[in-house]
């Protein structure tokens, strides 16, 4: 393929991409087209050297202003291998299904990596840290998030830049992102699992029966913690039908959108602490 | 009733509005954290004179958001303008006692949380008007408009979070001081198990995007380890990778076998 533009693309416009991105990427987040202003925006300043009338530049935009979403920090490698191929003169229609090839997975992978393993992982222990009164829990959030939102950003985007179109074949050929996705979803699944009990153990009933038992040959009476009978069936029963019920609501034939779900969890949880079976 | 004057003066109102909008405009980009609860909260108590108090309710919010997260832009609970009101209003009931006054804290930052979804929406829905405007400049050829439709998208994100936070700290104070300090003791407990059971939606919304279906046993597990065992949560990250650096193992075992 000819190199024709090559020459004229710097590596400070490269940075300007990049900064542009990792700075401003989502600032015009909408229904419609969500990320696409933004992707388009970022990327300009290639656009803008690479083609030389204001009519080619005109049509680089508009293909650049469709419909786009991805996991933020793993979009930087789709935004550095999308600006090699604009600097090689690649077709506009290679670049679009470069974009659209890799927008899904890498969301599917970076929303695994971010918001199943690290996020509630390392959130667990900020918030251990803020209850007791440590900033250390504020800045191990901050840490996080110079790492995915700086680090990640600034890695990916020259890895994409380098490998360019290679970075499709890999992500589509599976191999080692294929083999990190299912390593992070053994891990989520996992500590999802210990999870779901330890941070809802706070869910409980205090609903008491009364029962008349035998004690010595006299009958007596006793009071029975309903809780303490579920938790001889089950420990942690009732936040294990919670999640239950939720995912089902989510998932199941309903399909509920999660904000649904979120307004049935608080009609039960107001109303069941309200009548004191919650 | 006496009239109660209003705590905080429109100064401190404008400053945690300022800092509303700073943190939501960082969510979308460059995503560093200031939108976490616990970042939210901790700034806050600094702005309001009152750190532990801003750590805390940040650290119960980040428990209840745990999981919670905007698959492909999907509308969540605010926890950022919820711990943002919740550290400034509890501040208002402190006595020296960080435990209960995150609890009255806790009584305004669930709700404010969940009305706030109501305006994410709206806020989402109105950026769209700045695409149209970068798709009608790109068409006239004047590439300055498209950068300033990109920059002025952040205003519906900013300000649906900046105008209530200004609103509710600088006229809301005083009503919802004598509102706290007149919560009935069957609100503001129905408040924290509503707190205590919204973690749920964070778990199943993980679940739903996981393949739980195929991997099912390792959640079990999971499950086990903690509810029978009591493993703390490093050792549940081990164990994890224990077990996916095993599965693969069997699973290249039985291809060469």
């Amino acid at each position: 393929m000819p190199n024709k533009n090559e020459k004229k693309v710097t590596k400070r416009d490269l940075w300007r991409v990049l900064l542009r991105y990792m700075f401003t990427f989502q600032w015009s987040w909408n229904y419609e087209r969500m990320q696409a202003l933004g992707f388009a925006w970022a990327i300009m300043p290639i656009l803008e050297k690479v083609n030389e009338t204001k009519e080619d530049l005109k049509l680089a935009l508009q293909r650049h202003l469709n419909f786009f979403n991805t996991h933020p920090p793993m979009g930087a490698g789709i935004i550095g291998a999308a600006a090699a191929l604009e600097e090689q003169g690649a077709e506009g229609e290679a670049v679009d299904s470069l974009k659209v090839g890799l927008m899904g997975p890498l969301a599917g992978i970076g929303d695994t990596l971010f918001a199943i393993l690290t996020r509630p992982i390392i959130g667990v222990f900020a918030a251990s840290l803020a209850l007791g009164g440590s900033m250390g829990g504020f800045w191990l959030m901050i840490l996080f998030g110079l790492f995915w939102g700086i680090g990640v950003k600034i890695y990916l985007f020259w890895q994409g830049y380098q490998r360019g179109a290679d970075i499709v074949q890999d992500t589509a050929a599976g191999g080692t992102m294929d083999k990190l996705t299912t390593s992070a979803t053994i891990l989520g699944l996992t500590v999802i699992g210990g999870f779901v009990p330890s941070i809802l153990s706070g869910v409980t009933t205090p609903l008491e029966y009364t029962e008349t038992v035998e004690v010595e040959g006299e009958l007596t009476e006793q009071v029975v913690a309903v809780q303490d009978v579920l938790d001889q069936l089950l420990p942690y029963l009732i936040p294990v039908l919670l999640v239950a019920l939720a995912y089902w609501l989510l998932r199941g034939p309903l399909k509920w959108s999660p904000i649904k779900v979120l307004l049935a969890l608080v009609v039960i949880a107001f109303g069941g602490s309200l009548i004191g079976i919650l | 009733m006496e009239e109660v004057v209003s705590p905080y003066g429109i100064g401190t109102a404008l400053v945690l509005g300022l800092w509303a909008y700073i943190a939501i405009v960082s969510m979308l980009a460059p995503n560093i954290s200031f939108h976490e609860p616990i970042v939210a909260g901790a700034v806050t108590g600094i702005i309001v004179g009152n750190i532990p108090l801003g750590l805390a309710v940040g650290g119960t919010l980040m428990i209840i958001s745990l999981g919670m997260h905007t698959y492909g832009g999907a509308t969540i609970p605010d926890f950022l303008t919820g711990a943002i009101l919740g550290t400034a209003f509890g501040a208002l009931a402190y006595d020296g006692n960080v435990e209960s006054a995150m609890a009255t804290g806790l009584t305004i930052a669930v709700p404010a949380a969940l009305l706030m979804t109501q305006l994410d929406v709206f806020g989402r829905a109105i950026t769209t008007v700045f695409i149209h405007g970068a798709d009608k400049y790109v068409e006239d050829e004047n590439f300055r408009g498209v950068t300033l439709m990109h920059i002025l998208g952040q205003l519906p994100w900013g300000l649906t979070r900046a105008i209530p936070v200004f609103l509710a700290i600088w006229l809301g104070a005083g009503p919802v001081q004598r509102f706290m300090e007149w919560i009935p003791e069957w609100f503001q407990e129905a408040i924290s198990t509503t707190g205590a059971v919204l973690p749920a939606l964070g778990f199943a919304l993980l679940l739903s995007m996981l393949p739980v279906k195929k991997y099912w046993p390792f959640l079990i597990i999971g499950f086990i380890l903690f509810a029978y065992l009591e493993v703390p949560v490093i050792g549940l990250a081990i164990a994890g990778a224990a077990l996916a650096a095993l599965y693969f193992h069997m699973k290249e075992g039985e291809a060469s076998a």
